[in-house]
């Protein structure tokens, strides 16, 4: 049996949630307000955590989302929902893989075919697959102390410079509060802040350690602030320019004359943490194929792996996967994953078995 | 094979079903059992110079009494024993003794030798009865002496193992500025012996066995009792038990016998020409698995950052160690990827250079006519050759080629327009930073990764390192060495650990033992070792 200890699965939980949200400007239509909005969305997502998503884990430690799911929603009902998430996260792994893909031949392979990086991706990521989930998180562990470092490089200096201008943020809540609101709900607790749900998958690996909910939380709520003080960032250093950006600490770095050249690092930050997200799904994909047939989870290395290949490709260009992620994904498809159905099932096992201690047994 | 262990008591009897069972793991020959002895001598001799071939240094002394019949033999291969030893403590003193018992009699019956070792005229360590032909043939080839009488069935073989070998010499890898200037050589008991004169405590275990159907080479597992894991002990002798093979010439045969993984090109063994190292290793729990005829000792179970550190790190100041391990890690990055950065920003990502360096770059690649890698190729091959040239070639001719490597292939390329300046630079910086590397397997690992690295960045520039590099990670994660994972005190982290990983702490912080290799006694000093003056003295003079 595989065994995730604590330090991994924060590991794991930091990067995954990080991924590569730091870079990018959220909630873009509370203008300057947007990192309230983030903010907004941050708290938003960790009462979904602590009131929904951990719930269900503490209830049954030793049972993924899948197995949960067909444990209590019965063969049927449970096998199509398990088979609906199956496609809900081989689908979050191929937006990662597109959009990291258009990145590549944006910023640094302008010649390369889509189809090869996306292909090299994608094997670099089976790999991790084929070696399970406690590989991948050590693998996590391994990096996240050098990802936590290289932000602070990239996020000090630009900082404590003069290019970070406080009056960028100001005035705070021009138009109230409405429009805040509006940008948080739905589309910034859908991403990043509601995809806690697929760690549902991983946290059986923890072995009923009872810091494993405190770890989540903490870890959850590091990530978060990390990426609310990115947008504080990037709000006040591209002003209103942030909105146009690919990339926009791409952009920041570009303006930072200090240090030259800072665009490697942002790009391997880029690299990490789409990676691991794109991995992280694509691994939890696999295991739910395998819990839902019962079959060993390598024979689904290949299969899932060529789906999310070919779905990567089959957007017509960059600007549809953004635009098909932003208007439909994150408002009316990913809350059903990742509010409704856990909200469903939390509810199903009170009804089931109130009694039930939250230890499990 | 248990029976040649350096602690045994002065006469260890042994029977047909001791011999049967005992006999494993030796890939004998000849099934356990083989014809017994004879009880007339002239067969059992027969038998030997048969089973041996009439080789010219098998050695048969015949002791005579009086009369001039003969009672007994005294059997051996030249070269391979202790001619001295055989002479005093058992010729001359049988050839005595024999006289003086046979006078009456007859014949020299088993009870009477047996009677005659035990009185201590054999003044031997070691001296063990056969009864069977391969085990007696077994036991001339290993460089004991046979004994054999007339009118007996049992032989009596005496330990007179010796022979020329390389005296403790100063090793001539793994040098050190400061430290132990011995190393091991090629002999297995000389070996254990440096070993147990570091090591002083009745813990150590020392577990013999022969390997090789023909080569018959003692192989022994050394460890400490208590501080070695009792199951990764129990699980080398597994895995060494299942060798079988006709030779083992060296410690490199066992090592890929017994390795989990094999295709990786990280070593999962250490091995070690220093006693210190060694003795360091077992010290902290690892198992030294010691093969005759090579003075390479192997350590097992290892991880990724033990192949960083080298035993000078515990002589030298903390502070200058653990600079000098960064040094180290940042030399194996660079040994592995430089070669590989410098394609992927010639190649794909100019704008990421200073613009006069990139400048100056161009100018210097204008006449170049090849792309960045194969420019890199030739220049890496082009070494590549040269070392192992300078490795194989006879030491005399070490200038001749210095000057063709350094001027005609250095200086002579650029200037004849086929490789850029800047490249010399990389690909030289390159293979000085491998050398670096304290542990020559793991140096030789980096140096086939660059390869690889080397193409990804011609295909896929940066992208393609960065993939590599998650490769080798994800690899890197998933070994294992005899059930450590090999990444420890890395991922999974074991915080304790970490003292002697990048920064190696001072000794008196170094409080216990790396609770991944050893078992749970891992005290490793007393509390409060902390130097410093006295406090509550004044300054002296004053």
């Amino acid at each position: 049996m595989q065994k995730i200890v604590q330090y991994e699965l924060a590991a794991g939980i930091f990067l995954v949630q990080v991924g590569s949200s730091p870079l990018f400007l959220l909630a873009k239509p509370a203008g300057r307000d947007a990192w309230m909005s983030v903010l907004l969305a941050l708290l938003a997502g960790l009462l979904l955590l602590a009131a929904v998503t951990l719930p269900i884990y503490r209830r049954e430690p030793d049972s993924s989302l899948a197995e949960l799911l067909l444990a209590y929603l019965g063969k049927w009902l449970g096998g199509a929902v398990t088979a609906a998430y199956m496609v809900y996260f081989a689908y979050q792994s191929v937006r990662n893989v597109r959009e990291f893909g258009d990145w590549m031949l944006m910023y640094l392979l302008p010649t390369t075919p889509l189809g090869f990086v996306a292909l090299v991706m994608m094997a670099v990521s089976a790999f991790a697959v084929y070696k399970g989930p406690e590989v991948f998180f050590r693998v996590a562990l391994l990096i996240a102390p050098g990802v936590t470092l290289m932000y602070g490089l990239l996020y000090g200096p630009i900082f404590f410079s003069d290019l970070f201008r406080p009056e960028e943020l100001q005035p705070a809540l021009e138009h109230g509060l409405r429009p805040v609101v509006m940008a948080a709900l739905p589309t910034v607790v859908s991403f990043p802040f509601g995809e806690m749900v697929l760690f549902l998958m991983f946290l059986k690996y923890g072995g009923r350690s009872s810091l494993t909910s405190r770890t989540t939380l903490l870890t959850f709520l590091f990530a978060g602030l990390l990426i609310v003080a990115a947008n504080v960032l990037l709000i006040g250093v591209l002003g209103p320019l942030a909105d146009t950006s690919v990339i926009p600490l791409l952009q920041s770095a570009g303006l930072f004359k200090m240090v030259e050249r800072l665009d490697p690092i942002v790009l391997l930050l880029l690299f990490v943490g789409v990676f691991m997200k794109q991995t992280a799904y694509y691994l939890a994909a696999v295991l739910c194929m395998a819990q839902l047939t019962g079959a060993k989870a390598h024979y689904f290395i290949v299969p899932v792996g060529a789906l999310i290949y070919l779905g990567a490709l089959g957007f017509r260009s960059y600007m549809q996967q953004v635009s098909v992620g932003f208007k439909y994904n994150l408002v009316y498809h990913f809350p059903i994953f990742e509010v409704a159905v856990p909200i469903v099932l939390l509810a199903v096992m009170l009804l089931r078995s109130p009694k039930a201690s939250a230890m499990g047994e | 094979m248990r029976g040649l262990g350096i602690r045994l008591p002065f006469l260890k009897r042994r029977d047909h079903s001791g011999r049967r069972n005992g006999g494993g793991g030796n890939g004998g020959g000849r099934g356990p059992g083989g014809p017994s002895l004879s009880r007339q001598l002239q067969a059992n001799l027969n038998a030997i110079r048969r089973e041996l071939g009439d080789s010219s240094d098998l050695t048969i002394r015949l002791i005579r009494d009086d009369s001039g019949r003969v009672l007994a033999a005294v059997v051996y291969i030249d070269g391979i024993v202790i001619f001295d030893t055989i002479n005093q403590m058992l010729l001359s003193p049988i050839m005595e003794r024999v006289h003086e018992l046979s006078s009456g009699r007859s014949s020299l019956s088993a009870a009477d030798m047996r009677a005659l070792l035990e009185a201590g005229t054999i003044q031997l360590g070691r001296v063990r009865e056969t009864y069977d032909l391969s085990h007696l043939i077994e036991e001339l080839l290993t460089g004991s002496t046979i004994i054999l009488s007339d009118g007996s069935s049992v032989a009596f073989a005496a330990a007179t193992r010796g022979g020329e070998k390389r005296s403790v010499d100063e090793p001539s890898s793994q040098t050190v500025a400061r430290g132990p200037k011995e190393g091991f050589t090629e002999d297995v008991q000389t070996n254990i012996s440096l070993i147990r004169r570091r090591i002083k405590s009745p813990l150590i275990r020392v577990e013999n066995r022969l390997l090789g159907k023909h080569t018959k080479t003692v192989t022994s597992v050394v460890y400490m009792k208590g501080i070695a894991r009792e199951e990764v002990v129990e699980e080398i002798r597994r895995r060494l038990s299942r060798i079988e093979v006709d030779s083992i010439l060296e410690s490199g045969y066992v090592e890929e016998f017994i390795q989990d993984e094999v295709w990786t090109p990280f070593p999962t063994i250490q091995n070690s020409e220093r006693p210190d190292a060694i003795a360091a290793g077992i010290l902290e729990g690892q198992v030294a698995i010691v093969v005759d005829g090579s003075p390479f000792v192997l350590l097992a179970p290892v991880t990724f950052v033990k192949f960083f550190q080298s035993s000078e790190d515990y002589y030298q100041r903390f502070d200058i160690a653990t600079f000098l391990r960064v040094i180290r890690m940042v030399s194996f990055f660079i040994s592995m990827l430089l070669p590989s950065l410098y394609i992927a920003i010639t190649t794909f990502h100019q704008e990421m250079l200073p613009t006069p360096l990139l400048i100056s770059l161009a100018a210097q690649r204008e006449g170049v006519p090849f792309p960045a890698l194969i420019e890199a190729m030739l220049m890496e091959v082009t070494f590549e050759v040269l070392r192992e040239a300078g490795v194989r070639m006879p030491r005399i001719i070490g200038p001749a080629i210095s000057i063709v490597g350094a001027l005609v292939l250095g200086q002579a390329a650029v200037q004849a327009g086929l490789v850029s300046a800047a490249m010399i630079i990389v690909v030289s910086f390159t293979a000085i930073a491998n050398f670096v590397i304290p542990a020559l397997n793991m140096a030789i690992a980096a140096r086939l990764i660059r390869f690889a690295m080397m193409l990804l960045a011609a295909t896929l520039g940066l992208f393609g390192i960065m993939s590599g590099v998650m490769i080798l990670l994800i690899h890197l994660v998933s070994l294992k060495s005899f059930g450590v994972p090999y990444m420890t005190p890395l991922a999974p982290l074991k915080i304790s650990n970490l003292k002697d990983v990048l920064v190696r702490a001072p000794w008196w912080l170094m409080k216990t033992r790396p609770s991944v290799i050893s078992t749970e006694d891992r005290v490793r000093q007393a509390p409060g070792l902390k130097p410093g003056p006295p406090k509550d003295r004044g300054e002296r003079g004053s």
